[in-house]
């Protein structure tokens, strides 16, 4: 059992296993340490951070669909500031790594956010949230690779923290938007983040959400997730890959590994699991020492035809 | 603290139409479970429905570790759970729910339960441990209904010597109307002595009782009812306005809030 390795590196960070949260799925930790070991997880993951607090969008804000929810909760929190203040000496606690989602609507608002993280201590690495859907202007970094190299460009110049780009699946082809962020400067990519759809109560003749769309997320978007980690992991091979979508059980997380991520996140499982992530990392471990494999790594894009 | 459990089904039995209670045996939940606490369920094998269902807990014997919840057929997960059979089992995360019914520790203090529909559960466990805490508490409990068959919990407040009133919506059974008919009056005649109002039921039902009791000047708690899709304080799906302004989530800032804090 104890020589199997079951690390992986993510830019300047090795996880101690390549399981970690989804941001938004997850709090800022307090709200799940009762319930998980946070230091059997890779990393954690917390909610998308603005510069101002944001109150979110109207409710309902979360609907389910066949295998699946739609999500507009429009990136509620307190703003950075209370972040550092009120959440982080909390997560200093611990011996996992620490990874805070950024959203802006403009470059300066990353730059601010970034520059405030890094100089806060006890942030390990910064995942840059070009990609939510349900705000406006949410996807405008997202869907272009000149922005998204711009954006990543000047968060890099104000940072030595492990960056991460988180990318979105609601484009014609996310490789090239790949591969401006990481010709930016960013270390690793997170995908995929959540497609946009909606739903519509037949009865009352109404959208189901207060916000019209919203994102899907959980098992029904596996296939799509799965896809797009294979395609980015095609083009950019040397590119640690944060895959998640959908992932309920370790073997979900083996497919992840198979098609070429090097981490995974756990998101929408913690809702119906609230012990998801740390059960999926010792499932991982489990099948690692049923199966003879020495190291993890040697599942990252392991795929065959 | 809240983990899940898959506890052995005991017994699953029709109470009135529709609707169902289901015991369970789990000594975690009963040891840990106070009222106002919801566990939440969940019976899809293959992630359809997705999420898990929120429930209050109705009854707890600690000493058998069992817990029961008292459910409505309303969707997938009622219905599934309407077909458990004893020695199946039950899974579910609990003990959620951060701020619960708290009992008003003025002494001489009128305990006033109104409750409504499945909102009725968690008061008939809150009257039960008031009087597990005190020789002879004082309560009331006030149980709205539409029809006298769709009336939840009478015969055991009564069975248990509660003073149980009823109000039915189409006069078929106590009084006719609606539970702030019968709650007026009963506030009116207390006025001046120590009195708390515990609520739980549809959203009407609540605002109106929380209405009435602002108005009064009685304090009131009331266990808000919104679509709760993780439970554990996570996911930002629940939030409720409050009047001071704060957006809050209600499965781990509530369930349970003040009449005047709640923005209707
Ligand atoms: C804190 C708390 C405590 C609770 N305690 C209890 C309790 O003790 N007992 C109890 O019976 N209930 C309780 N509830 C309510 C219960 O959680 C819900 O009724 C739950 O949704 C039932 O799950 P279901 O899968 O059976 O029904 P669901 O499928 O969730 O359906 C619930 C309702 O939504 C409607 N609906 C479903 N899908 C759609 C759609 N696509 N479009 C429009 N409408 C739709 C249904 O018609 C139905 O009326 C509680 C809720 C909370 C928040
Ligand atoms: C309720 C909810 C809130 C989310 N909030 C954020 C967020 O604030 N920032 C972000 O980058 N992603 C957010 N996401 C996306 C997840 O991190 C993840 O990319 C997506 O849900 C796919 O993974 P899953 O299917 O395992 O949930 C959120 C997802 C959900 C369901």
């Amino acid at each position: 059992m104890t020589n199997i390795n079951t690390a992986v590196k993510i830019g300047k960070l090795t996880l101690r296993n390549p399981i970690v949260t989804g941001s938004g799925t997850f709090g800022f930790g307090p709200e799940m340490a009762n319930i998980v070991d946070l230091n059997k997880l890779g990393a954690v993951v917390v909610k998308s951070t603005s510069r101002e607090p944001r109150l979110g969008n109207p409710t309902p804000r979360i609907v389910e669909t066949p295998s699946g929810i739609l999500n507009a909760i429009g990136l509620q929190n307190s703003g950075v500031d209370n972040f550092i203040a009120e959440k982080l000496p909390f997560l200093r606690n611990y011996d996992v790594p620490i990874i805070v989602n950024l959203v802006g609507t403009e470059v300066a608002d990353y730059v601010h956010l970034a520059e405030k993280l890094t100089a806060a201590g006890g942030v390990h690495g910064l995942e840059i949230n070009i990609s939510c859907p349900n705000v406006s202007h949410g996807c405008d970094f997202a869907v272009d690779p000149a922005l998204t190299a711009e954006l990543i460009r000047e968060v890099r110049k104000v940072t030595d923290l492990t960056l991460i780009t988180k990318l979105s699946p609601n484009v014609t082809d996310m490789v090239p938007i790949a591969r401006a962020a990481v010709d930016a400067g960013s270390d690793a990519l997170s995908l995929i983040n959540t497609l946009i759809g909606t739903a519509i109560d037949v009865r009352k003749r109404k959208f189901r959400l207060a916000n019209i769309t919203g994102g899907l997320s959980g098992p029904a978007v596996k296939p799509i997730a799965l896809r797009c980690v294979w395609q980015v992991h095609r083009a950019l091979p040397n590119v640690p890959l944060i895959g998640m979508g959908g992932i309920m059980s370790a073997t979900d997380a083996i497919e992840f590994l198979l098609a070429g991520a090097t981490a995974i996140a756990i998101g929408t499982a913690t809702f119906v699991n609230p012990t998801a992530s740390t059960d999926i990392a010792a499932g991982l471990e489990a099948y690692l020492i049923e199966n003879g494999i020495a190291d993890v790594n040697e599942l990252i894009g392991a795929v065959t035809q | 603290m809240p983990h899940q459990v898959f506890a052995r089904v005991l017994s699953n039995d029709p109470i009135i139409a529709g609707h169902q209670v289901i015991t369970c045996e789990a000594p975690t939940l009963a040891a840990e479970a106070q009222p106002g606490h919801f566990v939440n369920v969940l019976t899809a094998e293959r992630y359809d429905p997705l999420l898990r269902k929120p429930f209050s807990v109705y009854t707890v014997d600690r000493d058998r570790g069992q817990i029961s919840l008292l459910y409505s057929i309303v969707g997938a997960t009622t219905a599934s759970m309407s077909r458990k059979r004893p020695g199946e089992m039950l899974d579910m995360v609990g003990p959620l729910g951060g701020r619960i019914f708290q009992a008003d520790t003025r002494p001489d203090t009128t305990h006033i339960m109104v409750g409504g529909g499945y909102g009725v559960p968690p008061l008939v466990f809150l009257s039960r441990e008031l009087r597990l805490a005190q020789s002879a508490p004082n309560i009331k409990f006030i149980i709205g209904a539409r029809r006298k068959d769709l009336l939840l919990c009478e015969a055991e407040l009564v069975a248990a010597g509660v003073d149980a009133r009823v109000a039915t919506e189409d006069g078929s059974h106590g009084t006719s109307g609606r539970v702030t008919d019968v709650l007026e009056p009963l506030l009116l005649e207390n006025s001046g002595l120590p009195v708390a109002v515990y609520c739980c039921g549809p959203t009407p039902m609540m605002k109106a009782v929380a209405e009435l009791c602002l108005k009064l000047g009685v304090t009131c708690q009331l266990s808000v009812e919104v679509a709760m899709p993780c439970g554990i304080g996570v996911c930002m799906g629940c939030v409720l306005d409050l009047t001071d302004g704060r957006r809050v989530r209600c499965c781990v800032d509530g369930p349970v809030f003040e009449a005047g804090e709640v923005k209707w």
